[in-house]
């Protein structure tokens, strides 16, 4: 992806700077009801880092990538409930390696294919594992699923703290960790000459090659990679609800995943984890406001399509442009 | 551009596709220092002929070699790893991507640095020395930080062959590169692009054009190629001071150049 | 052997529905290169709209043997919201597939508020109406006459879809269309309209075979996402852009879910993703597609 302008670029990491001091600071001055929605926020910036990386910087829509997410939650809810193991970073790596195992076939056999027989292999492969996890009673708990129990963060129990106390206190702060250092790493990978290699590939995939290439193999690491973030973004959301279900894995929350990246913008670094903040807070204002808060969603996502194809970052660079030329 | 080693040679490929011979006993050798054309119209296998010098297409019969390598079929990555570069008549570029970008993606995978997940490639000085240098030379030194797609359809050309060049290959095989651009244009390109091997130490330069001047006046040795055989393989004096290739492969239109050296 | 020939109609009359959504599928993809993933909406929206057309005509005094027809001209009827969709699609003809696809991903969440806000959230049947028409012995068997009856249909329009496709001059004009649009355009084909007309048509076999069905089964909410599952699997059997694929695959898929099904019932979409799986590694263009890149 073109470079921001050096002044534009340290505009945004001022403005990166600001967020996470606010987002530190949450907890402390905003209403409990809106901390507890920053957890899923965090896990949907975190999964979608992941899947941009597919998908902005590869160039390949996976209508999928919940599968993984599913992964990671029930990787959490059966190592905590099932297996004993309560620390939540072995949980966090077991999850993750869990997910990259799962997708190396689905990767190897779907990066053969691109566009939209690459979308309804991944869907195919998505709505297999969820009639999996949905069937399969005895192992997933079928329609129920599995339930999650609180982990421990860093060795800690925080016994004393009831649920909520400690979702929005220390597991909030763990994933806000998460969420910076998965980011600065996410922005290392897409900077580096394997993230550069990557968008020649989305670009144009056969000059790619000629100049030496491997595209499908970069296609797979990418796709890996992708699935590691889901996986971890699956753990936040499956210990922020206590339970690991089925509904995880369905195709409309993958279409959710692509639905919260276009939302933001998937031209842009940071466009899904704005996407992921604003999807996860627009569904529960409108969620509050209406029956039909789907509907709204549904137009919200047609009028981006339409008119505002690059998302909110879009939106913001268009902004920023013309102020520049004043 | 001095070694004498031959770089690149087929010996008797021929390539089928069921009853339909494409090539024919074709066997030409290509070695350091030379500009090597390839001539002939269209029908007559120069493009297979060209898949299969560049490990595209696996001959049904025969050997192609590059150093010494049996090269059939094994595809663009690794024949670029071994040092050979394409460029094709229709332009290819990465449209979102910066000129800079563009050079910077084939130098990165000339220097093995594919799998680097870590370190800045926009911080790198070196790729941006090598980037710029590249660039220079092809005069697009102005436009680095221009998207690929605002460029004009020249420039595009030029960006094309310049990222190609940037693979530091010793042979490079260019496809029409002057295609599309105007007359007055294309001896300015064969310029730049002769200056650039050189510069960017390509041993030897494999040519598919349809202009019979560019042709004459460049070339090292033609290969005239009709129904898939080689028609002839000489030194364009030869090749323009014999009327039957000439009436074969020109047809009447012959230039100026051309005459002169008849 | 009974159970053996239960277990083959139940998925034949499947099938027969199943064709006829991926029948509109292919179509639309054909021609317009769009994979629309709201067609299980408006499988759901003929089904809603079926039962309610069908208790509307017998609350008028209309005799219970007339609910078939009712339910085609119901599906027939819908198709008239074909050409307002093909609008919005309109708009996003030219960019990436990936946002034409996502359009009918926003089509769906709309339509699944849309379906709530006429019919509420719970599921609606038709009850024993489908028995109206009795049973006949086929074989050792007795079944349903209105699940023959729905089948005979859907040969009915695979058979005459294909000839009209193959033999009249507005089938010629799609053809060309899907080959080569500009070509197409520029020997005159209105493509606009052409356009307009495939996605109606396209969506007519999606709200009929919802019409169609819901006289066995129930109408609910869940019957968007399901469908689509299923409908997808058709079509990548199959093979994207091809009608015979369309009734070769659903017959693929209406067996083995049927065979699943009695078998072993966890396996039931489990089998059919396999096979899509299957088929998309040994064949990815699917049974009669053509190879694409």
């Amino acid at each position: 992806m073109s470079g921001a302008v050096p002044q534009r670029r340290g505009l945004l990491l001022a403005f990166v700077a600001v967020a996470i001091v606010v987002l530190a600071a949450f907890p402390h001055i905003a209403a409990t009801y809106y901390v507890t929605l920053v957890l899923p926020a965090f896990a949907y910036a975190i999964a979608l880092l992941g899947f941009n990386l597919l998908f902005g910087t590869t160039g390949l829509l996976s209508f999928g990538h919940a599968l993984f997410v599913a992964i990671g939650a029930y990787c959490a809810a059966v190592l905590s409930s099932r297996v004993g193991v309560k620390s939540l970073e072995l949980i966090l790596l077991a999850s993750s390696v869990a997910a990259v195992v799962a997708a190396l076939p689905v990767a190897l056999l779907s990066v053969r294919y691109v566009r939209i027989f690459f979308g309804i292999l991944t869907l195919a492969f998505g709505m297999l594992f969820h009639s999996f996890l949905f069937k399969f009673y005895d192992l997933t708990g079928g329609d129920t699923g599995i339930r999650v129990l609180r982990p421990t963060i860093l060795g800690m129990d925080f016994k004393e703290l009831d649920k909520t106390a400690f979702l929005i206190g220390p597991f909030y702060y763990a994933c806000l960790l998460l969420a910076v250092v998965l980011g600065v790493v996410m922005w290392r990978v897409v900077h580096s000459p394997f993230g550069l290699h990557l968008a020649a590939i989305r670009e144009n995939p056969i000059k790619a090659e000629y100049l030496g290439v491997r595209v499908r193999r970069f296609r797979l690491l990418a796709f890996l990679i992708s699935a590691f973030y889901c996986a971890i973004g699956g753990v936040i959301l499956a210990v922020n609800t206590g339970q690991a279900d089925p509904e995880l894995a369905y195709w409309t929350h993958s279409g959710e995943l692509v639905f919260m990246t276009v939302l933001g913008g998937f031209a842009s670094f940071f466009g899904p984890v704005v996407g992921a903040f604003t999807f996860v807070f627009l569904k529960s204002e409108l969620m509050g406001l209406t029956q039909y808060w789907r509907f709204c969603l549904g137009a919200t996502l047609a009028v981006i399509v339409i008119v505002f194809p690059r998302g909110l970052m879009g939106l913001a660079k268009d902004a920023s442009r013309k102020a520049a030329k004043r | 551009m001095s070694t004498a080693s031959t770089l690149i040679e087929t010996v008797d490929v021929g390539k089928a596709y069921g009853s339909f011979v494409a090539l024919d006993g074709v066997t030409l050798s290509v070695k350091g220092g030379e500009l090597v054309s390839i001539v002939g119209p269209n029908g007559a296998g120069k493009t297979t002929l060209v898949n299969v010098l560049t490990g595209l297409l696996k001959p049904t019969r025969g050997v192609v070699r590059f150093k010494g390598d049996d090269i059939a079929g094994i595809g663009p990555v690794k024949l670029a790893k071994r040092g050979m570069a394409r460029a094709f008549q229709l332009v290819h570029i990465f449209p979102a991507m910066t000129v800079a970008e563009t050079i910077g993606v084939a130098i990165v995978s000339q220097t093995g640095r594919s799998l680097d997940f870590f370190s800045s490639v926009r911080g790198d000085a070196a790729v941006r020395r090598r980037v710029e240098e590249v660039a220079g030379i092809f005069g697009l030194a102005g436009k680095l930080d221009s998207e690929s797609r605002l460029l004009s359809q020249g420039e595009k050309k030029l960006l094309d062959i310049a990222s190609a060049f940037a693979l530091v290959p010793e042979v490079i095989l260019l496809d029409e590169p002057t295609s599309g651009v105007s007359s007055g244009d294309k001896h300015g390109i064969m310029k730049t692009l002769i200056d650039a091997a050189e510069r960017a130490g390509v041993k030897a330069i494999i040519l598919v054009e349809h202009d019979m001047d560019l042709v004459a006046e460049y070339s090292s040795r033609i290969v005239a190629l009709q129904g898939g055989k080689v028609l002839a393989d000489r030194a364009p004096a030869d090749f323009f001071s014999d009327p039957e290739i000439v009436a074969a492969i020109v047809g009447r239109k012959v230039g100026k150049v051309a005459r002169s050296l008849a | 052997m009974t159970a053996f020939f239960d277990v083959l109609l139940g998925g034949v009359f499947h099938a027969s529905v199943l064709f006829l959504v991926a029948a509109g599928l292919q179509l639309v993809f054909g021609v317009q290169r769009i994979v629309n993933l709201a067609c299980g909406s408006f499988y759901a929206l003929g089904a809603f709209f079926g039962i309610t057309a069908v208790n509307w005509s017998i609350a008028r005094g209309a005799p219970p043997w007339t609910f078939l027809p009712v339910l085609v001209i119901a599906g027939i009827v819908l198709g008239a919201i074909g050409p307002a969709i093909e609008l919005l699609l309109r708009t996003v003809y030219k960019r990436d597939e990936a946002f034409q696809l996502l359009l009918t991903f926003a089509l769906v969440l709309m339509f699944q508020d849309v379906l709530r806000f006429f019919w509420g959230a719970n599921p609606q049947q038709l009850g024993n109406l489908s028995m109206s028409y009795g049973k006949v012995a086929i074989g050792a068997v007795s079944f349903p006459t209105y699940n023959v009856l729905v089948m005979a249909a859907s040969v009915a329009i695979a058979v005459g879809l294909g000839l009209f496709l193959s033999r009249s001059r507005y089938g010629r004009i799609l053809r060309a269309t899907a080959e080569n649009r500009e070509m197409a355009e520029a020997l005159g084909a209105d493509v606009r309209w052409i356009y307009a007309s495939v996605f109606t048509l396209g969506t007519m076999l999606g709200t009929v075979g919802g019409a169609l069905v819901v006289p066995t089964s129930a109408a609910s909410l869940d019957m968007p996402v399901e469908l689509v599952v299923e409908a997808f699997a058709v079509v990548v059997i199959g093979g994207l852009g091809s009608m015979r694929g369309a009734l070769v695959g659903a017959l693929i898929v209406g067996l083995t879910r049927a065979a699943a099904i009695s078998f072993y019932a966890e396996l039931e979409v489990l089998a059919i993703y396999v096979m899509v799986i299957a088929v998309l590694v040994a064949r990815p263009a699917g049974l009669f597609g053509k190879p694409v890149e």
